[in-house]
């Protein structure tokens, strides 16, 4: 995962889907299935938690090589949905590509028509994602 | 309260309302979001394009016939203000950015001036970020000690929890006089009357309030209250400190600039008297002419009768909500505001505010500016459905369809 294929993968399942309301319906299951998957008690820390009044979201970090990868989970189903497509879209790049990654990229989930809210959510994970790539250890 | 023989004619109020001719994801807007803002009716908008159109001049001091007409309307919009809430003198209404500056001005200028370290702040569990962050900006900066006065499960302020916390060290009594999240309206004249047993003024946030009912400042005996005009049909951009007379006189300046001197060398400066002295540099005059369009509005309508019909909607929503498997509502006081905070077991507040987006129904979702009340609650957020003077009961039944629609998604 985390490759431009993940990227390309979750816009293009999201881009067949031309009606809001089901793309809203995928999100929500999309958050369901991640929310049956592992997520350690130990990752939702107060320093994982990305502070937002509405729900809960909580990134993890880890740089395997020069890749680094993320893990999300949110008490919410819509966000959970989305830090999942946002996990594992951006995950698996350099540090160099993922401070590439531009407001652009996030606008091609086509997912500003649910609320710009969820728009601006995704806008704060990827500069989270790029605030923990920058200020990781220098890869090797 | 009294009962109005007329009820309120709710359908010609939506046709005075513009937003209600737009389409929310195909539908019409079912807009229940009126706590956090309300929307404008068309005497409020044509009065600022008038104002900007007709009677446009920066205010005080000018000496062309726009600056005239405009500080006319301004200081006439004052004048109305301090009438709606039947203060003694219009000197006695400061006109701010919005409820949160009102509260600040108080905490920095009275606080600073009249506080000494160790004095004591009373405020509620049920406040607003607005009326807990600047007094803790005090604590920090100033050394007052804050105190917190608990609410029960049901939003009510016990008057003999909250006397056990005064004491001679009482300076400042801070206390919402509606909750924006249970809707409980507070017993403002016995804590004022209580405060000032013990020498204590208090400040009382009527943002949500007075937007449902009749507010006289000098029956309540209140040393300040404030609010905001975008929640009471006016314009963002404009609040209300009311201060009696003899606090704002004694009280310093909170910000510096044009407007609010007399005087001004390098050597010193002297300040005009309230309320211009705490009005500094060009004032939100459009705004506050906006706002008394918007009071002028809701009293030819008649006070009364909007709460009369509010009640009857909360009533109503109450009981569609109830009905519903799982919806738990927050707050029961015997007095409540037309605010209706409610969870969904096993749903989160976001998604449910989300799914009922996309029915058309605005409804806002979250910890409402409350976190230590959220806390106090167990709970991590809630939907809150706020009702305005153009909710009608399709939109409650639009409301409770949705969330039973909801529920079928989302469990």
């Amino acid at each position: 995962m985390g490759t431009r294929t993940a990227y390309e993968t979750h816009v293009s399942a999201l881009d067949v889907i031309d009606d809001d309301d089901a793309r809203l319906r995928s999100i929500i299951e999309l958050g369901r299935r991640r929310q049956s998957e592992p997520f350690p008690a130990a990752w939702k820390t107060d320093a994982n938690l990305l502070h937002g009044c509405m729900a809960k979201v909580w990134i993890v970090h880890a740089v395997e090589g020069d890749r680094h990868v993320f893990h999300g989970r949110s008490d919410a189903l819509v966000v959970n949905g989305i830090a999942a497509i946002m996990t594992e879209s951006f995950s698996g790049l350099t540090r160099a590509e993922l401070l590439s990654r531009t407001l652009d990229d996030v606008r091609r989930f086509r997912l500003g028509a649910l609320a710009t809210e969820r728009q601006l959510g995704m806008m704060a994970m990827l500069k989270r994602f790029q605030k923990l790539a920058a200020t990781s250890q220098p890869e090797n | 309260m009294a009962s109005h023989a007329e009820p309120l004619d709710v359908a010609r109020v939506r046709d005075d309302f513009p937003f209600l001719d737009e389409m929310v994801h195909g539908r019409p807007p079912v807009y229940l979001d009126t706590a956090a803002s309300a929307q404008k009716p068309r005497a409020v908008i044509a009065a600022i394009r008038d104002a900007y159109e007709h009677g446009y001049g920066n205010v005080h001091r000018a000496v062309h016939h726009f600056g005239h007409r405009a500080t006319e309307a301004y200081e006439t919009a004052r004048n109305d203000i301090a009438l709606f809430i039947n203060a003694q003198s219009a000197d006695e209404i400061v006109f701010t950015r919005n409820a949160t500056e009102a509260i600040n001005l108080v905490a920095a200028s009275y606080g600073r001036s009249a506080l000494r370290a160790g004095d004591e702040v009373v405020v509620t569990e049920m406040e607003h970020h607005a009326n807990i962050v600047p007094w803790l900006m005090l604590r920090d900066r100033h050394g007052i000690v804050l105190r917190v006065a608990p609410v029960d499960d049901r939003g009510i302020i016990h008057i003999e929890n909250l006397a056990a916390l005064l004491s001679d060290r009482t300076r400042l009594v801070a206390v919402t006089h509606c909750s924006n999240v249970l809707g409980a309206v507070t017993p403002v004249r016995d804590i004022v009357r209580l405060a000032h047993d013990h020498g204590a003024v208090v400040l009382v946030d009527g943002s949500q309030a007075i937007v449902h009912q009749a507010v006289d400042v000098r029956d309540l005996d209140a040393d300040f209250y404030v609010f905001t005009g975008h929640k009471l049909y006016g314009p963002t951009g404009v609040g209300v400190l009311f201060g009696k007379g003899n606090l704002l006189a004694a009280m310093p300046p909170y910000q510096g600039g044009g407007e609010m001197i007399e005087r001004v060398s390098f050597d010193m400066v002297t300040f005009k008297d309230p309320p211009h002295r705490f009005e500094a540099g060009t004032p939100p005059f459009v705004q506050a002419i906006g706002l008394a369009a918007a009071l002028r509005y809701l009293t030819a309508i008649g006070i009364g009768r909007i709460a009369d019909h509010e009640r009857s909607l909360l009533t109503h929503a109450t009981a569609a909500l109830e009905d519903i498997d799982g919806v738990r509502i927050l707050g029961s006081a015997p007095e409540k505001a037309p605010i209706l905070s409610f969870t969904m077991d096993g749903v989160h507040p976001l998604d449910l505010a989300v799914v009922l987006d996309r029915a058309g129904v605005a409804v806002r979702a979250g910890q409402h500016c409350a976190e230590p009340l959220m806390r106090r609650l167990g709970i991590d957020g809630a939907v809150r459905a706020s009702i305005g003077v153009y909710t009608n009961r399709a939109d409650i039944d639009a409301l409770a369809a949705a969330v039973r629609r909801a529920r079928k998604v989302l469990i």
